[in-house]
């Protein structure tokens, strides 16, 4: 359905996207990780249509997405941004938003409702927004970007600064509209997001696809190795120097002044890295295992953790 | 067409929901007005002055001195001035009371010094709280002393005899003398009595039609003068008000996510500056009625009065269609707009009457659209076409239009 060649954008000196190619079937929901500047919001408003002077090609089932402003009817957006007008009500932001596409009327009074029932809004329909809380603002959002019926929905970390309540709902209506046939590319910092909602998951960073598959096939890429996390009062340096040549089954994953996470083959290997530090004078306060899992391949493949 | 359509009808649908912003842009001109007009416009409508309070104390009692009391009452005086005769420590009272325009004293003896032809001098006090209307009193009393010493001239011979013949003691009267004496008078004043009753001097007013002369302002006229300065000045305000969702939409996303949909960003700016004319229009012409209802303001005739709201309306829309190109943001737009705005009004006369300016002042009021409406506002009150002030209005409109639009479509372009 959607086939992205060799997309490229930089701003100045900085390379937003570079070369960067995807493909995606329908009802397919990918979720895009990558820590912030890898160069996902780029990509969403490069298929969005916000951004120009790009280099590549984006088709959407064999035609040129940009070429052809009727295709914009086919392409639903939810912005990072609460973009609607909030001294009007749920049901005025929706009829307006969805005035905008080439939807008739009778139709799209219809499809509001439906709508509004989907994000639990219809109670609140004749509501001004601005009376809205954060979870309920970011519902309208999500339902805006669906009024006329995607072929591919885009939404641009539509989770972000909710409570968990609204966070299921929005995650809900998401495997719903996957699940219906509609192709979803969505942004997020939030693994667990991705791993329940995803059909497939890309990592990206730089601008690039690091790895991309599904759960299983990402996790696989770090093997059954454990995660080792170890936190104390020691420079990113001794602890580098402390661990050299501590053997094939131990690999530094990342590591920061005071912070350092490694891949370990077995458990067994853990007493003796920590007499390792230990000799090489690397104070160690705090020590996690854990198994792996998205988190594991996100840290091995960018170095950083989505908190970064 | 239909999106631009749908983008101008809801903005129309949010600034209802959310009208306190415009209502208030409404309302100051109007109280404005009002104020201005009620401090300035004068008291009563169709006389120039209010009746004048006299105070009169008449020590004399006598001929001369009732004549002088009654002459207030006469005709015209009558309108003119609202006596009180009264003692004179009581009109010295109610004169430090601010009671009335003047006090005016005839002495005692007054109408014997006058039949003798003595010096005699008549008080005028007068109330310095009040600008001219003591004066006035003053210049009627004078009046009168020189119409009573000439009275006393025309009679001298006749008032000589008579005096003669009364001076002595009552018994003493040479009654079967005095008959031709008052024949001899009776004579005269039989002449003078017809110049007298009815006066054949009368006074009425008549106002020249000379090139520049103004209608005497009535309330009313004033309202009508200040209403469109101020109409026009607050236009401004509303539409940058207005039309600073051309701004704020690109702040915070807005805008971004209209350009995700199948509009067009010519789309967009054609419905914003037509939301701007229009409601600009809209808001015009509420504030026209609302001072023609409340304060009966007039504007002329309705057509041509439309045509110019239209052009003004035009004109503001399309100049902060331009402004908001050229401004980076909504902060700096709120920032600039207001002493632009304030300039224009300052200059261009919604604040200060243009006539009243240095003539330096005058030329750059010319640059001004506030200028240009007053001065066609006042043509159309007077059923003239305000044709060059209208080609004025429209043609910087449409320069302005066709700067803004390229400006407008680069930065919608995100």
């Amino acid at each position: 359905m959607l086939e992205i060649r060799n997309l490229t954008k930089s701003y100045g000196d900085v390379l937003a996207l570079d070369r960067f190619s995807l493909d995606l079937k329908k009802g397919e929901v990918l979720g895009l990780l990558g820590p912030n500047g890898a160069g996902k919001t780029t990509l969403i408003s490069t298929l969005a249509g916000t951004v120009r002077d790009f280099t590549g090609t984006v088709s959407f089932e064999g035609r040129n997405l940009f070429a052809d402003r009727s295709l914009k009817n086919r392409l639903g957006i939810v912005p990072q941004d609460m973009a609607f007008y909030d001294e009007l009500n749920a049901m005025d932001n929706l009829l307006f938003w969805g005035g905008l596409y080439d939807v008739p009327r009778a139709d799209l009074k219809r499809r509001a409702g439906e709508l509004l029932e989907l994000v639990e809004l219809a109670g609140r329909a004749k509501e001004p927004v601005k009376n809205f809380s954060g979870g309920m603002k970011r519902r309208l959002n999500t339902a805006i970007g669906l009024l006329h019926k995607p072929d591919l929905l885009l939404l641009d970390e539509p989770t972000v600064g909710i409570d968990v309540q609204a966070k299921v709902s929005i995650l809900e209506i998401i495997r719903s509209i996957g699940a219906a046939g509609t192709a979803v590319i969505f942004t997020t910092h939030q693994l667990a997001e991705v791993e329940t909602t995803c059909s497939r998951i890309v990592i990206m960073d730089h601008g690039r696809i690091l790895a991309q598959g599904t759960l299983d096939e990402l996790v696989r890429i770090v093997g059954e190795r454990d995660i080792v996390e170890i936190t104390g009062e020691f420079p990113a340096a001794a602890f580098s120097e402390a661990l050299q040549g501590a053997g094939a089954g131990v690999e530094i994953l990342s590591v920061a002044d005071d912070h350092a996470s490694l891949a370990v083959g077995a458990t067994e290997e853990i007493p003796r890295i920590m007499d390792r530090l230990f000799r090489g004078k690397v104070a160690v306060t705090d020590l996690k295992i854990k198994t792996p899992g998205l988190e594991t391949v996100f840290l091995k493949l960018t170095g950083r953790s989505l908190r970064d | 067409m239909r999106r631009s359509a749908h983008i101008l009808l809801n903005d129309v649908r949010r600034h209802v929901k959310a009208p306190w912003a415009i209502l208030i842009f409404i309302a100051i001109p109007l109280v404005m007005t009002g104020l201005i007009g009620v401090i300035f416009a004068p008291r009563t409508e169709g006389s120039e002055l209010p009746p004048i309070a006299v105070l009169l104390v008449d020590n004399d009692k006598g001929l001369a001195a009732k004549l002088l009391v009654s002459s207030f009452d006469v005709d015209q005086m009558k309108e003119m001035f609202q006596t009180t005769v009264t003692d004179e420590a009581d009109g010295r009272k109610r004169m430090a009371k601010g009671k009335a325009s003047a006090l005016v004293v005839i002495p005692e003896g007054f109408t014997l010094d006058l039949l003798e032809a003595r010096p005699v001098t008549l008080l005028v006090v007068k109330n310095p709280a009040e600008q001219f209307l003591p004066d006035i009193v003053e210049e009627f009393m004078a009046t009168m002393a020189v119409m009573l010493s000439g009275v006393v001239q025309a009679f001298a011979e006749e008032v000589r005899g008579i005096r003669a013949m009364i001076d002595g003691p009552i018994d003493r009267i040479p009654w079967e003398t005095l008959g031709p004496e008052f024949g001899k008078a009776q004579k005269k004043i039989a002449a003078a009595a017809k110049y007298l009753d009815p006066l054949l001097l009368r006074l009425k007013e008549e106002e020249t039609q000379a090139a520049g002369a103004r209608p005497r302002i009535t309330a009313s006229h004033l309202f009508s003068e200040i209403l469109p300065g101020m109409a026009i000045m607050f236009l401004l305000f509303i539409v940058q008000t207005l039309m600073r969702d051309l701004l704020s939409d690109r702040e915070d996303g807005k805008l971004r996510r209209m350009m995700t949909t199948p509009l067009r960003p010519i789309e967009l700016i054609g419905a914003r500056i037509a939301g701007g004319w229009i409601m600009g229009l809209a808001v015009l012409l509420i504030m026209v009625a609302f001072g023609a209802l409340v304060f009966r303001a007039t504007v002329g005739p309705f057509g041509t009065f439309l045509l110019l709201a239209v052009a003004a309306a035009f004109w503001t829309a399309a100049f902060f269609a331009l402004f908001h190109a050229l401004v980076r943001n909504r902060n700096q737009a709120g920032a600039v707009a207001a002493p632009v705005i304030l300039a224009f009004s300052i200059f261009g006369g919604s604040m200060i009457n243009v006539e009243a300016m240095p003539k330096a002042f005058r030329l750059i009021g010319i640059l001004t659209p506030n200028r240009w409406y007053i001065d066609s506002a006042a043509l159309v009150r007077d059923g003239r076409f305000p044709l060059v002030g209208l080609i004025v209005l429209v043609a910087s409109g449409l320069l302005f239009l066709a700067l803004a639009v390229p400006a407008l479509r680069r930065r919608i372009s995100v």
